[in-house]
């Protein structure tokens, strides 16, 4: 039998040298290193920095679902953008192999190798972000650098979605298996069983939507004129500062090196 | 006795309909008092308590006319965040009065007071003050998905008490709860009468609201039907045209006094009806 899950986030408490930076770190992580990893003109940086990031979360405790994640995402992406670009891009101009119904171009393949990177980059930074980040401090963090607290509620509200889905998707599977409909089992099944799970998944969300909307309005949610504050502390660390300064040099050296390289082609 | 909530001639019609979801109301609640509403579904109950907390106007669209004035301040002029510190709201369904961005009940618990600007020194110590009059200081640390409807249902009053309101509103806050989480919820609301707060709920459980009511507004069609305490309400044999069922204590009373077994005050709580049954067997 099936039990609803009651996580609220994608957070897991781990205790680790990484939960403990400061969200605001994470943040510059996500950028600098994703920016950077799009802007070299070779993939290898890109890899580089998956491996980076492997290690990142070996150090967070969360190796294997790091790891699964990447592989899980990276298999399938690779294989699509070899197909669109290793096949059919305009840029191929040099052949590696022929398939019989298209041919594989180095120039294609290349530039889906180095978007791949790029993707896992961003994606695996994201995901060891909030996996490691509380989400209450991640938003008294942004709050505390200038974002608006609206703003800082849509963030928390985006993050913890797909959990709340998730919860909420098990709980109507389980009402529908009480009703006599097969939702496991072969690959078709769970397809057939696709459309009586969506329809009340979204139907039930919305209504839950306006009384959510309501129960912030009573709770001061937009109260003009204050200043919000946070039951949680966040502090920034001189480590803290240490690294988004690191991170910051790091892309801008990565951003000249790129335009160098460039003119010197 | 100070007069906390003024309600004059309130009338509502949400935008896309065409009949009135309360018409002409009028009632007062003094400080301190336990005011109940009553009335069959769809008599206007939720739509007065939107009201009473001004997300009519301001979240529920239409046309209003009348005003309801909480603290000296009228609805009509002020927001729904502002008067979250003078009249708070418990909805009827727990788990939707969460936030879903906190990972912690004292998190959950603390939530409007962030929204309106306390000190985190000051949060930590209404956060724990509350905690231990919903009686949920155990579940601190837990997540409020992991709470029992009952147990999210005081965290949602506590959330709602905490920006320290004159007075609560409670809309069937008890309706979605098994009997024990209903009582455990009762219990806290009632504390918190004890300690001085207003409270005004809306409920179907007569017997509850013969034993707690000082007053009792009647709703039916959205209009009112009589205002006045529990003894006026269930004694007056015309409340049943309106689909309210008076508790069966009272029509223990009643029909002890039709046979002429009983001749005291009407019986609106279990004591005095088996006070009547046994002053009835005497005789």
């Amino acid at each position: 039998m099936l039990m609803a899950k009651k996580k609220t986030s994608s957070y897991i408490p781990m205790d680790s040298p990484i939960d403990r930076l400061h969200p605001m770190v994470k943040i510059y992580a996500i950028f600098c290193l994703g920016i950077s990893a799009l802007v070299c003109p070779t993939f290898i940086l890109s890899y580089v920095l998956v491996i980076f990031l492997f290690i990142v979360a070996w150090k967070a405790k969360l190796f294997k679902k790091f790891a699964k994640f990447i592989i899980g995402f990276a298999i399938p992406i690779t294989v699509m953008l070899l197909f669109i670009h290793g096949l059919y891009s305009p840029k191929n101009v040099t052949y590696i192999a022929n398939f019989g119904f298209a041919r594989l171009g180095l120039e294609g393949t290349m530039y889906a190798i180095k978007l791949v990177g790029g993707l896992l980059v961003f994606l695996g930074s994201f995901l060891l972000m909030t996996t490691t980040t509380h989400p209450g401090k991640l938003v008294t963090a942004l709050i505390e650098s200038g974002m608006n607290p609206k703003v800082g509620y849509l963030v928390l509200a985006s993050l913890n979605i797909v959990p709340q889905m998730q919860r909420r998707m098990i709980i109507i599977k389980e009402a529908q298996m009480a009703r006599g409909v097969e939702v496991e089992g072969k690959l078709l099944t769970r397809a057939t069983a696709f459309i009586p799970l969506i329809g009340p998944l979204v139907m039930s969300s919305l209504v839950d939507v306006q009384e959510r909307g309501m129960t912030l309005e009573t709770r001061g949610f937009g109260a003009k004129g204050v200043k919000t504050t946070s039951y949680i502390e966040v502090v920034e660390r001189p480590v803290d500062r240490l690294i988004k300064r690191l991170l910051v040099v790091f892309l801008a050296i990565t951003v000249v090196a790129s335009i160098l390289a460039r003119l010197i082609r | 006795m100070n007069k906390q909530l003024e309600v004059s001639n309130l009338s509502f019609r949400y935008s896309d309909t065409k009949q009135k979801a309360i018409a002409d109301i009028n009632f007062t609640v003094d400080e301190g008092e336990f005011f109940c509403i009553i009335g069959q579904n769809e008599s206007g109950k939720s739509t007065l308590c939107s009201a009473l907390v001004g997300l009519v106007p301001f979240y529920f669209t239409g046309k209003m006319k009348g005003d309801v004035v909480v603290l000296g301040e009228n609805t009509r002029k002020s927001s729904v965040a502002t008067l979250a510190s003078k009249i708070g709201f418990v909805f009827q369904n727990p788990f939707n009065q969460l936030s879903y961005t906190t990972v912690s009940v004292a998190e959950e618990l603390a939530y409007g007071l962030g929204n309106l600007g306390i000190e985190r020194e000051e949060m930590h110590r209404r956060v724990e003050r509350i905690a231990g009059l919903m009686r949920v200081d155990h579940l601190l640390n837990k997540s409020p998905l992991e709470l029992s409807g009952g147990q999210v249902q005081r965290v949602a009053i506590g959330s709602a008490f905490i920006m320290q309101p004159k007075i609560l509103v409670l809309d069937e806050c008890t309706t979605q709860l098994d009997p024990l989480g209903s009582e455990e919820v009762f219990d806290v609301v009632k504390a918190l009468n004890g300690e001085g707060i207003t409270v005004i709920m809306a409920d179907h459980d007569m017997e509850r609201v013969a034993r707690c009511a000082d007053h009792i507004l009647v709703l039916d069609g959205g209009k009112q039907v009589a205002v006045g305490t529990p003894a006026e309400i269930f004694s007056d044999p015309s409340i049943r045209q309106h689909s309210i069922e008076p508790p069966d204590f009272v029509t223990i009373g009643r029909r002890l006094r039709e046979e002429g077994l009983y001749s005291g005050d009407i019986t609106l709580t279990e004591e005095a009806a088996i006070t009547a049954a046994k002053g009835a067997l005497v005789r």
